[in-house]
């Protein structure tokens, strides 16, 4: 019977525990053995074997010793983290909440307004911010400001350090994420049964009581998920930062978190050292995985997966 | 019992998967013999090459070209595309049935994205096998065994080698080796906007000459700058060019007497008096409000070029290929719609000088990044029997370097995309007025989807004016400097260009700007070892 039951589980999970294996851990063993080699400029047949112990570490933790950008990497990335993860969760739940509350034709119109920023390309998408927070009088938002008489001078938004440049990444990847949550949330409520809030409502509760009394504690799984999920994403997230920095919209020392830098030392400099970019993309993987936990135990996450206590038989 | 025979299976086929791997990484010890010994006669060379494919039963051999540049430097690649029509007309008359086919044309504007697509690809096998970037990449990809060494192919072709200026071959070796042939370089004049030098009195006779004896040095260019900005002249006094410090910028540590190699210990210097004296003209001249604070992050097209154009600056560090570009880029907006200048526009309004000397008693400088050919050191891998006729390849791939190195190729390249030549030959045919009138007309023997492709730039770029231009500029070659070919340079320009944005911003003080520099270099123990910082920060230094 229980080989019988191990087959049956093996059969219906070996189809993920192929793709986690193949996408996942794979990549992250192959990742922390590269970061004991010396691997750079992609040149497998000479470094790969070339193993050099911590070296790779050992260098990276001088740098964050004695290098200022270290530190400032460290700290845009929990800065850009924790707001973002704020705006992309708080955010998302309040667009899902308010467009529960009125008819289903402007609901879908503003959720598929809000979906644009996540359907149009990367490249796109941040040239449109390029443009509009250029720091230059070419840009939109300087270009408008002046010609109110608000400004006479334009301001280098994305280059005043520190609260500019992560305004602006901010910003840029918030309006991004705050779909994602949306369309979550959105079909968490959706699934709440009406009943309950047409009772509510008979009984005088306020669009805000309801949210809070009756359809926030439904959405708590959707809530840890959201908040898991985009919590990594952010943290390893890099393509929209990696295109204002490099086209100088926003200051490299604020706008690059450790995601980017893991992406710039192995494949964005003259010379790619992905030895080292291994070692910090490991430490990346480490506070992930901290950081994640962190969100399950905070939120809970094994009170609400025990088993019903089973009054009904 | 059938689990363990299934995890025994999946050990096997993994095995063997990896070790196919390993096997087809191996590369073969033997040599193989091709019966092809370069000469230094091409033709006789070329013939051999052919017949000895033919007899292999080989007819087509296939190669590729990367290039990367401004939209005026496509000869970069099509000089590739001509090489090997001169060589497939040389096997046709000879009877030798054997064609080049060059299947891959790839061309993007920034040669940094060209590098880093380079090395990524190959090892894997995927990239070009012709590729043009600057000399400055040579140390890394030559270190990497990514490019060929040609040292000893050249030197059956020593009269041809020796039709290059000494300087640019140099700059194509590592360590005493040949990597590849030079294909362009460049000079990076001092830009003086005449119309806005009229209005302030500035008078520009014999400017050249001042400051080719140091008499002019960042001083005066200070003092007229400054007198632009106030008497509303000009909206700025200077306009520099942006990005990473190299190769422009470091022309300030080379103006004031200083170096960023030491030739006797291998290592990278930061000399630091000098660059001091470097960032402190970038932050007087933003403090003053001459040059713009956020220069760093300006447009290309929508700001700097128009800035200078349209002459809302006195001066501008630029380079020689800006003469060219301005005339079929829409960079002038005044009257309306942006339109390109006219050569007669150019000449009227711009004169040129050597990057001045920093100080009374120094010298003037320019500073070049010569653009190589190299041929990929798995050039020819995509045709038959590679393992076994490799060497054959690779001799002809050089050989189509060397027929893409032809005196009139370069001149081509050269008039076209105000680059300098490199070879004595193209500088002399770049002065021949009949040429220049074949050229115009495109009464030249070239291969049809060249002249399809390069058909619009030599209507706006073939120009009596702009041939003298590249006449007058060539003494500047006397002057150059080239930054230090060193696999650890790009690391130490990008921090360069970092402290050059905080000064430029007034974020950092020069001496801050300076000890910033000095901390980056020791944060990173690898660049540490690689660079030396000499000298020490000037007392009471100003620009006088």
């Amino acid at each position: 019977m229980k080989g019988e039951k191990l087959r049956n589980l093996s059969f219906f999970l070996s189809p993920m525990i192929i793709m986690v294996g193949l996408f996942y851990l794979i990549p992250l063993i192959f990742t922390i053995y590269i970061s004991f080699t010396k691997m750079r400029n992609w040149n497998i047949e000479r470094y790969l074997t070339e193993v050099v112990g911590f070296y790779n570490y050992q260098r990276l933790f001088h740098m964050f010793q004695h290098d200022p950008l270290m530190r400032t990497v460290l700290l845009t990335t929990i800065i850009f983290v924790g707001i973002t993860l704020i705006i992309n969760v708080f955010g998302g739940l309040l667009l899902a909440l308010g467009t529960f509350f009125i008819n289903e034709r402007s609901s879908s119109a503003i959720r598929l307004l809000w979906l644009l920023p996540r359907m149009s390309p990367i490249a796109v998408y941040s040239l449109v911010w390029y443009y509009f927070f250029h720091g230059s009088e070419i840009g939109t938002l300087n270009s408008i400001l002046m010609k109110l008489g608000v400004l006479s001078q334009p301001i280098p938004w994305g280059q005043i350090v520190p609260w500019g440049a992560w305004s602006v990444i901010i910003f840029v990847n918030g309006l991004v994420g705050v779909s994602f949550g949306m369309i979550v949330f959105t079909s968490a409520l959706n699934q709440i049964p009406k009943e309950l809030v047409i009772a509510a409502r008979v009984d005088g509760a306020s669009a805000w009581q309801i949210s809070r009394k009756i359809l926030v504690p439904m959405m708590k799984w959707h809530l840890l998920y959201v908040l898991t999920w985009q919590f990594l994403s952010l943290l390893t997230t890099y393509p929209h930062l990696f295109l204002l920095v490099q086209w100088d919209l926003v200051s490299r020392d604020y706008g690059t978190t450790l995601a980017l830098y893991v992406y710039n030392t192995a494949f964005g400099r003259g010379e790619q050292d992905q030895g080292l970019a291994a070692a910090a993309a490991v430490l990346l993987s480490i506070i992930g995985i901290i950081g994640g936990l962190v969100t399950l135990k905070v939120l809970q996450f094994e009170k609400m997966i025990h088993e019903p206590r089973g009054d009904i038989e | 019992m059938k689990a363990k025979v299934g995890i025994l299976l999946a050990i096997v086929v993994l095995v063997g998967v990896i070790a196919s791997g390993c096997i087809g990484s191996q590369e073969s010890s033997e040599t193989e013999t091709t019966g092809v010994e370069l000469t230094g006669d091409f033709t006789k060379d070329i013939l051999a090459i052919g017949r000895t494919l033919e007899s292999n039963g080989i007819n087509e051999v296939k190669f590729s070209a990367w290039g990367s540049g401004d939209p005026n430097s496509v000869m970069r690649v099509y000089g590739i595309v001509e090489a090997a029509r001169r060589i497939n007309k040389v096997w046709e008359e000879n009877e030798v049935n054997v064609k080049i086919t060059i299947t891959d044309i790839h061309y993007v504007a920034s040669f940094q994205d060209a590098y880093q697509e380079y090395l990524s690809k190959q090892p894997l096998g995927q990239a070009g096998d012709f590729f043009v970037n600057s000399y400055a990449f040579l140390p890394t990809l030559a270190d990497e065994g990514y490019i060929l060494d040609i040292t000893e192919y050249a030197n059956a072709y020593q009269n041809v080698i020796d039709d290059f200026y000494p300087s640019l071959i140099e700059a194509s070796k590592f360590n005493d080796k040949l990597y590849g042939l030079p294909q362009d370089t460049e000079a990076r004049p001092l830009y003086i906007r005449k119309d806005v030098a009229a209005k302030i009195g500035f008078n520009l006779e014999g400017i050249e000459e001042k400051v080719k004896n140091g008499e002019f040095t960042w001083s005066d260019v200070y003092y007229w700058a400054k007198k632009a900005k106030e008497s509303g002249a000009a909206e700025w006094g200077l306009i520099h060019r942006k990005g990473s410090a190299h190769p422009d910028l470091i022309q300030f540590i080379y103006a004031f007497g200083g170096k960023l190699y030491n030739e006797e210990s291998g290592k990278l210097v930061v000399d630091v008096p000098a660059v001091y004296k470097w960032l402190y003209v970038e932050w007087k001249f933003a403090q003053d409000g001459l040059l713009p604070k956020d220069i760093m992050s300006w447009d290309w097209a929508k700001q700097i070029h128009p800035a200078i154009v349209e002459g809302r600056t006195l001066f501008d560090i630029g380079g020689t290929w800006y003469w060219t570009e301005w005339q079929t880029k829409d960079y002038y907006g005044k009257e309306g719609t942006p339109r390109p200048l006219k050569p007669e526009e150019v000449q009227a309004w711009f004169t040129y000088t050597l990057f001045p000397a920093g100080e009374k008693g120094l010298k003037p400088v320019t500073l070049s990044q010569p653009f190589v050919w190299m041929i990929n050191s798995k050039a020819g891998q995509q045709n038959p029997k590679y393992d076994e006729l490799k060497d054959l390849y690779h001799k002809l791939a050089f050989l189509m370097v060397i027929k893409a190195s032809d005196p009139d190729i370069n001149a081509i390249h050269s008039v076209i995309s105000a680059h300098l030549p490199v070879r004595k030959e193209a500088a002399e045919l770049i002065s021949n007025e009949k040429w220049l009138d074949d050229l115009k007309s495109l009464s030249i023997d070239l291969d049809p989807q060249v002249k399809s492709n390069i058909k619009d730039i030599v209507a706006t770029t073939v120009h009596p004016i702009n041939a003298k231009f590249l006449a007058d500029v060539s003494y500047m070659l006397e002057y150059t400097k080239l930054a230090p070919a060193h696999p650890k340079y790009p690391a130490l320009a990008d921090i360069f260009k970092e402290a050059v944005d905080k000064v430029l911003r007034g974020d950092m003080t020069p001496e801050e700007g300076v000890n910033y520099i000095i901390q980056k270099v020791n944060a990173d123990p690898e660049l540490a070892q690689n660079v030396e910082v000499v000298g020490e920060i000037p007392k009471d230094w100003t620009l006088q």
